[in-house]
């Protein structure tokens, strides 16, 4: 089952008995998307219309999608118009602050769980979804304790690995990744005592290509946290325990660090400023996906909040890999001045 | 107050004087629906009125009956836009490090908070619909005035429980108001609000359905934004507003008076108009008989209200809006509105940064080929005239006037 935002309750999709597989698109240039949705719309969008026009997400049950900005909710049109898939489905998300928001976001993991069950015509038992939360609760687990390894100072494990061991979650049985990745932990590593890199946190919109953290550590950096919702920040979450799994979820996700568009920027900042000290971090880049309305509105305010707070900022603004080579000397040159 | 919200403070007022001189001259439905929403720019310096700023879909009734100007954000950025004062905000913003692919309503009103233009608000209320860009703007607001921003979080789906959830968060947002301004909600003022809202809303229906007459008693510019008049909702001066228009309309149907007695063309305009001063209108009625009839936003989708449950009716409203959720709604009111007016063509600005609307236009497309109308995506940025290309679009409206015409 396909999902494309990091708010969709997976441990509900496991426990409908699929597999979740997270659509990423590609960063190539866009071929046919055009002819769908109009061009201003972010690389993310245009290049998933583009995977599944040619056919490449057909082997999808169907998508979950999530009304977390106006451009997914555009996807979700354009995919259920265009590209026959069994299951497609649009789940709400409430953004602010108000309280009455858990019952609600509560009210929408029932009725995809009622979708799903039709769409099935199997009962998702409570077992089921409370193991389905147990296994993924030691996915998290299982990352944090591998992510511990960048606290180190140098890092005992690449940006590059951590995000390759994230995009093969998205796309494999979490059963079968805990089992593969377990024995990582056990793994000997011994401290480079060359690698003086500065250390990075990387954060705004998502980042599906793993060249882009090649790029960033080709230029003398360490990528040391991602706060995206493709990298650390996915797996930052925590189901509280409680009859009621759904509400479970709901307030686990709804708790959970907010992306930009859940409208909390004060927020955002200063867990970026928490991490960065705990993960001793000596710059940070902040990557925009370009028409991505969500992180790129945030920019000016986010620039003022991180240089109150002391910490050092690079903005850059991309739609994928064609202009890798432009940001290439603005990381450069960010590199230099972490430096010194 | 400072010297620049001073000169907005001089605008406002100069502008409602200059209406209402040419109001008392002659009275026309145009003249009096753009000299009350005059009123309501200028009300924003009056003491016996909080200021808020809003998004477009908040209920205005609650804000009006508490005695809060509401005003949305998108409708500044058009009067700047309208008044050619834009240029300077959108510089202001983008040298702060605004994206120049974000809407330009928004990053307008951004530019003149940053500038000081605009006074200090009581209450910045934001909705999740239409965009999440109005919300940002307000937020940047709430930052330069270090004022909270209430966030009304409208559901996508039309169910009870989903209805609960609105009149919970409206009931929160009255709270906000009364902790921010000091004032109580008075629900016998609401309950009057609700009245007007249902008397408007007959006038309104009546009007848009002397437009559907072939030819149309309204010319391009008659109704033109009139989505302003959600500011005018349950107010006194909203229905008298309504009521004009539908005296002027059929006024004019009763005495065969038309701007077009031999409509070539019957159009439909998608989303919200160009705001800088264009002449494509000119060239549409005069070169080509062509007539805007509707406008998508004009349309009146709510049933009448009840007195007796006014938070219930609002958010009843609200959720029913064809603009929220996918776009199915939407392409269900525009393929009617089509029919009903009989239209012969569809003009779409797909306005540049709209991220809400621009991408649905190959459905908007799809949708409307299935009842036989044509349509045409501009492609404009609506409110910043600086990459405006007059012989482009043009060029492109003509050719599909063309095609209209074969």
């Amino acid at each position: 089952m396909g999902w494309v935002c990091s708010y969709t309750p997976l441990e509900l999709i496991h426990a409908a008995g699929f597999l979740p597989y997270r659509i990423v698109g590609h960063s190539n240039p866009v071929k046919n998307a055009h002819s769908y949705i109009h061009p201003n719309y972010c690389q993310f969008v245009k290049s998933s219309i583009d995977v599944a026009i040619d056919g490449g997400y057909d082997f999808l049950e169907g998508v979950v999608f999530v009304n977390s900005c106006d451009a997914m909710r555009r996807l979700y049109d354009v995919w259920k118009r265009y590209i026959p898939t069994k299951f497609v489905y649009l789940l709400d998300i409430p953004m602010g602050d108000s309280s009455l928001g858990y019952k609600y976001f509560r009210d929408e993991f029932h009725k995809l769980k009622v979708a799903l069950e039709t769409h099935t015509g199997r009962i998702i038992q409570a077992e089921a979804l409370e193991r389905s939360i147990i296994l993924f609760t030691k996915s998290r687990s299982l990352y944090w304790k591998l992510n511990s390894l960048r606290l180190e100072n140098p890092s005992l494990i690449s940006g590059r690995e951590m995000m390759d061991l994230t995009d093969k979650f998205f796309k494999s049985d979490p059963k079968v990744w805990n089992e593969k990745n377990k024995d990582l932990l056990e793994e000997k590593r011994e401290i480079d005592p060359e690698n003086h890199n500065p250390r990075v946190l990387l954060s705004g919109s998502p980042i599906h290509n793993i060249e882009f953290i090649d790029l960033i550590e080709n230029c003398g950096l360490n990528v040391i946290y991602e706060d995206l919702c493709t990298g650390s920040k996915f797996f930052d979450l925590d189901v509280p325990k409680s009859k009621d799994l759904l509400m479970s979820l709901s307030k686990a996700y709804i708790n959970r660090s907010p992306c930009a568009r859940m409208m909390k920027i004060e927020e955002r900042a200063s867990h970026i400023s928490k991490i960065s000290q705990k993960f001793k971090i000596d710059g940070i880049i902040h990557h925009s996906l370009k028409f991505c309305d969500t992180y790129l509105y945030d920019v000016p305010q986010l620039k003022d909040l991180l240089n109150e707070k002391g910490l050092k900022v690079l903005f850059i603004e991309s739609d994928g890999l064609e202009s890798m080579n432009q940001l290439k000397t603005r990381i450069e040159a960010f590199t230099e001045m972490i430096k010194n | 107050m400072n010297d620049k919200s001073d000169i907005l403070k001089v605008y406002f007022t100069q502008m409602v004087d200059s209406l209402k001189k040419k109001l008392d001259l002659k009275l026309t439905a145009r003249r009096k629906f753009i000299y009350e929403i005059g009123r309501i720019g200028a009300r924003i310096f009056n003491d016996q009125w909080s200021v808020g700023w809003t998004t477009v879909f908040v209920p205005y009734e609650i804000l009006n009956s508490m005695n809060v100007s509401g005003m949305f954000v998108e409708f500044f950025g058009a009067m700047l836009s309208g008044t050619g004062m834009a240029n300077k905000y959108f510089e202001i913003a983008e040298d702060k490090g605004y994206s120049t692919d974000s809407c330009t309503y928004h990053r307008a009103i951004i530019g003149a908070a940053m500038d000081g233009l605009i006074p200090e608000p009581s209450v910045l209320i934001g909705a999740s619909v239409p965009c999440n860009g109005g919300v940002k703007a307000l937020k940047r607001i709430g930052e330069i005035f270090n004022k909270e921003v209430f966030i009304l979080n409208i559901p996508i789906e039309v169910t009870e429980d989903s209805i609960e959830y609105l009149i919970g968060q409206y009931e929160q947002m009255i709270e906000y108001i009364e902790r921010e301004t000091g004032r109580k909600i008075d629900y016998n003022k609401l309950k009057e609000t609700i009245r007007y809202n249902n008397e408007a809303r007959e006038y309104v229906l009546e009007m848009e359905n002397y437009c559907k007459n072939v030819p149309s008693p309204a010319n391009s510019n008659d109704l033109k934004n009139f989505i302003m008049f959600l500011l005018l909702q349950g107010t006194k001066e909203g229905v008298e507003v309504a009521k004009t228009y539908r005296d002027e309309f059929k006024h004019r149907i009763d005495n065969s008076i038309y701007n077009l007695p031999e409509e070539k063309h019957r159009l439909l305009w998608i989303q919200n108009r160009i705001q800088f001063k264009t002449d494509l209108i000119e060239v549409l009625e005069e070169k080509y008989g062509a007539n805007v009839v509707i406008e998508e936003f004009n349309h009146i989708w709510w049933k009448p209200m009840d007195e007796n449950d006014p938070l219930r009716s609002l958010a009843q409203r609200t959720i029913t809006q064809p603009i929220i959720g996918p776009v199915e709604r939407r392409l269900k009111v525009i393929a009617q509105l089509a029919k009903e007016y009989n239209i012969d063509g569809a003009i779409n600005p797909a306005h540049l940064g709209c991220r809400q609307t621009a991408g649905a236009r190959v459905l908007f497309k799809d949708a409307l080929q299935k009842v036989g109308v044509p349509l045409i995506h501009l492609d404009v940025d609506c409110v910043d005239e600086r990459n405006y290309s007059r012989g482009q679009t043009l060029t492109r409206l003509e050719a599909f006037m063309e095609l209209l015409s074969n």
